[in-house]
């Protein structure tokens, strides 16, 4: 029998059909009913203007979005004969807001979709609080404010660098953000020390601790999270950054990649009508986003769980928190390296003198976004975004699975609901 | 003194442009009553106080918490607490004598049931509201305001979160506030966008959720104008709720996203006064729309002295200069950015050098975007002609409420909110 089941309580809405065998899920099929254009609008305007309209493809990644338009943008002029090399002091400051950007997803995600997606599961409420990661989400933004003028939908970065212009001033209250952050992290989630944490061998080292990490841990051990939602066990990193490590991996052995190999096809939804395309990697399906990252960048702890637990479920969830940390740290680090006295933009050719095609690949706190641009004098001929939630949640045939039809296969319907939302699902990128 | 500043000045003596100045700071939908008399705000306090106390007679919907008791467990002090009020009073532009009544109403807001619907967006708004400032979120989004309905974020899904909507529809029955994010996708009848288990359109859902509605409040560009997904050439024809929603009261708070204060203060003017705010010409409530991005800016000094940054990174962004050239579009919008900013007051795109790019008016996405100064941007001044150049503009401003006047009087008409006579 097939049932519809809506998904809320992601960004926007999806909706899910099951395919039942008694009690346990035989397949799935995954639709997103809404649709914007945003390709379409961006074509025959000035390039330029890509800045300010695709971080509005999404209210929770936008500036992934922005980065990727200015990578994008910057890869065109090196094809148009014009490279652009952005100062040490710009790439870092658009590091660091990208860095805050994922951290103050994850947080959202962890205290207002898994924590309370998980109670519905176990049936008694998880933290007293389920909003108060929004408070360390705020914090992480104030901290992106400070150099994006926003947050969301900020568009400070240019070709060339940034529009903003920090003084120690800028970088003291950032650091008291951050600081602020670890401390929340450290006594509201973790229950020890992120040095401690970091310096974990396994999460047995929980053990003894109460704190809202180790109860989730411990729940999903008792739900046997660490049996149920596998996908293929085939990772896919593309975005460079320093906190990241790009590579396809198949199981433990790593492959070099390259961006030109992503494709798109339309996804099957038997059902309804769904504006969807799935992305697909030499014509495989890839799971994205912090396994994939914490994986392909040998972190040891993680390295250990997937040994144990593959990618299930609980490996999934664990190592979202695990980069979180790293993430935090990172931040903190990098904030350090910024020497004010560098310029903040280049100068660059007038936009109006390049033709050429460009492409920026980014990890977006979901995995990575890609996107593909063609210039003619300086307008769009052509704009294509392929967002995480893509390869992660496609939907595609029974012969052929995408990584969350495959871990939704042979569990309750319940559960396959709480293992859908830890891929952290996006539709409003899915279809912009 | 450089030639820019030269030219301006000598712009300036001209004297249709002096009209053009004075046309400009005249007009009605740029100028806001901020005194209207000890007679006026006598009557309204006493109003405000009636409403306040019948309002404390009630019980605060679905058993929410008492906020002074919330307040008090988050550790906010009443002295913080009235800090803010008084900020609120400014913003909401009441004399100061109205902060009790401001504090009050806060206390109220969990008698005011709100719905959150949200349509053809990117949820930032909701974002944004996660990081309203004043009371933290906490209490915001669980406590204060009674925010029955919110499609991302309430816990229950699918057929259990229609049965509460139907439930709290039912419940607060011509009471409720209806917040709606995002475009209404009207293209092919309305298929771009379908909501709930059901797979209604996004625009049968709006007007059915919005039948029974007190006040609905249109959030963001998209739900206010279009926004984004109405850009040429709006592949689903996505429209603004006020161009499908009439006879309600409507309440337009755009930018992208809205500012959450500004979402805040429109919920405690109407628990204060249970009216909606003074509006302009597209619907904005004056408080936060009455006066142009421009008019605050903190960068205005240098635009007076004509100290302008030329190029990205030159010695003028350096200096904080005024990025009109750079395309700010500062002069010609209406918000209270300047003042307000945003991320609980951290920054605003000024302040980190980019400029404004207007997305609190109309079609920003396509007339407005990014560096195309103001005066390439081929919009229609209503001094008649196209702006050429920084040196022609000497202040031949157009107000972009202007243009919007002859676009959007019907749908301000039929939705009851002439409440200026001449505008």
């Amino acid at each position: 029998m097939i049932t519809k089941q809506l998904i809320e309580h992601i960004e926007g809405e999806a909706s899910v059909y099951f395919d039942m065998d008694g009690k346990k899920v035989d397949f799935a099929t995954v639709v997103f009913p809404h649709f914007r254009g945003m390709e379409s609008f961006l074509e025959k305007k000035n390039a330029l203007d890509a800045l300010v309209i695709t971080p509005r493809v999404c209210g929770i990644c936008g500036h992934a979005h922005l980065m990727a338009t200015v990578r994008a943008l910057e890869d065109a002029y090196k094809n148009g004969g014009y490279e652009v090399i952005p100062t040490q002091k710009a790439n870092t400051i658009r590091e660091f807001t990208l860095v805050m950007e994922m951290i103050q997803n994850h947080f959202k995600w962890l205290y207002m979709v898994i924590m309370p997606e998980l109670s519905k599961l176990i049936d008694k409420p998880f933290t007293q609080k389920p909003l108060k990661g929004a408070y360390a989400s705020s914090l992480a933004s104030k901290a992106i404010a400070l150099f994006g003028g926003q947050w969301p939908h900020s568009s400070y970065m240019i070709v060339g660098g940034v529009t903003c212009d920090p003084t120690y001033m800028e970088i003291l209250q950032a650091t008291s953000f951050v600081e602020e952050l670890v401390k929340f992290f450290e006594k509201e989630c973790l229950g020890v020390s992120l040095e401690n944490f970091l310096a974990f061998e396994s999460c047995k080292d929980f053990q003894g601790v109460e704190s809202d990490i180790a109860t989730l841990e411990a729940t999903l051990i008792d739900l046997d999270m660490q049996k149920k939602g596998f996908a293929h066990d085939r990772f896919l990193v593309l975005g460079t950054h320093n906190f990241s490590s790009i590579g396809k991996l198949k199981g433990t052995r790593t492959f070099h990649v390259d961006p030109k190999f992503v494709t798109t096809i339309q996804a099957y939804t038997p059902h309804e009508k769904t504006y969807a395309y799935n992305a697909l990697y030499k014509d495989e399906y890839y799971e994205t986003g912090s396994l994939a990252r914490m994986i392909s960048s040998n972190e040891s702890i993680v390295k250990n769980m997937h040994r144990r637990y593959k990618d299930s479920a609980y490996s999934r969830v664990m190592a979202r928190i695990f980069e979180l940390a790293l993430l935090l740290q990172h931040g903190r680090s990098i904030l350090n390296t910024l020497d004010v006295t560098q310029d903040s933009v280049v100068k660059v050719e007038d936009i109006h003198n390049i033709t050429a095609k460009g492409i920026g690949v980014v990890e977006a706190p979901r995995g990575p976004l890609v996107h593909e641009i063609s210039l003619k004098n300086g307008l769009i001929e052509s704009y294509k975004i392929i967002t995480p939630t893509q390869f992660n949640i496609g939907s595609s045939t029974r012969e052929k699975p995408t990584p969350v039809q495959k871990a939704m296969q042979g569990i309750s319907k319940d559960e396959a609901e709480f293992i859908f939302r830890t891929f952290d699902v996006c539709s409003v990128c899915t279809t912009h | 003194m450089n030639d820019y500043s030269f030219n301006i000045l000598e712009e300036l003596a001209m004297s249709d442009k002096i009209e053009g100045v004075k046309k400009l700071f005249t007009s009605k939908s740029a100028r806001v009553e901020t005194n209207r008399g000890d007679a006026y705000y006598e009557q309204l306090f006493q109003k405000c106080q009636a409403r306040i106390e019948e309002l404390k007679t009630l019980q605060p919907v679905n058993n929410r918490l008492e906020i002074s008791d919330v307040l008090e467990t988050h550790g906010i002090e009443r002295r913080d607490f009235l800090k803010w009020a008084s900020a609120v009073t400014g913003m909401l532009m009441l004399p100061a004598s109205f902060t009790p009544l401001v504090a009050d109403a806060a206390l109220m807001m969990n008698r005011a049931p709100v719905i959150w619907l949200e349509l053809s967006d990117c949820a930032g708004n909701s974002e944004a509201l996660l990081r309203s400032d004043g009371p933290k979120i906490d209490e915001i989004v669980l406590d204060i305001i009674s925010l029955e309905f919110h499609e991302t974020l309430q816990a229950a899904a699918g057929h259990q979160a229609e049965k509460q909507l139907e439930e709290a529809m039912e419940t607060f029955k011509d009471k409720y506030l209806l917040f709606v994010e995002g475009a209404v996708p009207m293209g092919n009848n309305g298929t771009f966008g379908t909501i709930g288990a059901s797979g209604e359109t996004m625009y049968d859902h709006l007007v059915r959720v919005s039948k029974h509605a007190a006040a609905v409040v249109a959030v963001g560009s998209c739900a206010t104008f279009g926004g984004v997904p109405a850009a040429s050439p709006n592949p689903t024809g996505a429209v603004g709720v006020m161009d499908v929603i009439q006879g309600k009261p409507l309440i337009n708070i755009p930018a992208c996203p809205a500012n959450p204060a500004n979402m805040v203060g429109v919920i405690i003017h109407y628990i204060l006064t249970g009216q909606v705010p003074e509006l302009d010409s597209l619907l904005r409530p004056k408080f936060a729309f009455g006066y142009r991005i421009h008019d605050n800016c903190e960068r205005r000094a240098h635009f007076d002295a004509g100290e302008f940054v030329e190029e990205w990174g030159d010695e003028g962004a350096k200096n904080n200069f005024c990025l009109y050239k750079v395309g700010c579009k500062g002069p010609m919008t209406f918000n209270n950015c300047s003042i307000v900013r945003y991320n609980e007051g951290v920054n605003w795109p000024v302040g980190v050098g980019r400029g404004c790019i207007g997305c609190s008016e109309p079609d920003f996405w396509d007339k407005y975007a990014y560096e195309r100064p103001m005066a390439d941007a081929h919009i229609k001044a209503p001094t008649g002609g196209v702006e050429k150049t920084v040196d022609e503009f000497g202040l031949g401003l157009l107000t972009a409420a202007g243009i919007g006047i002859g676009i959007h009087a019907a749908a301000s008409i039929a939705a009851g909110k002439k409440e200026e006579a001449g505008e």
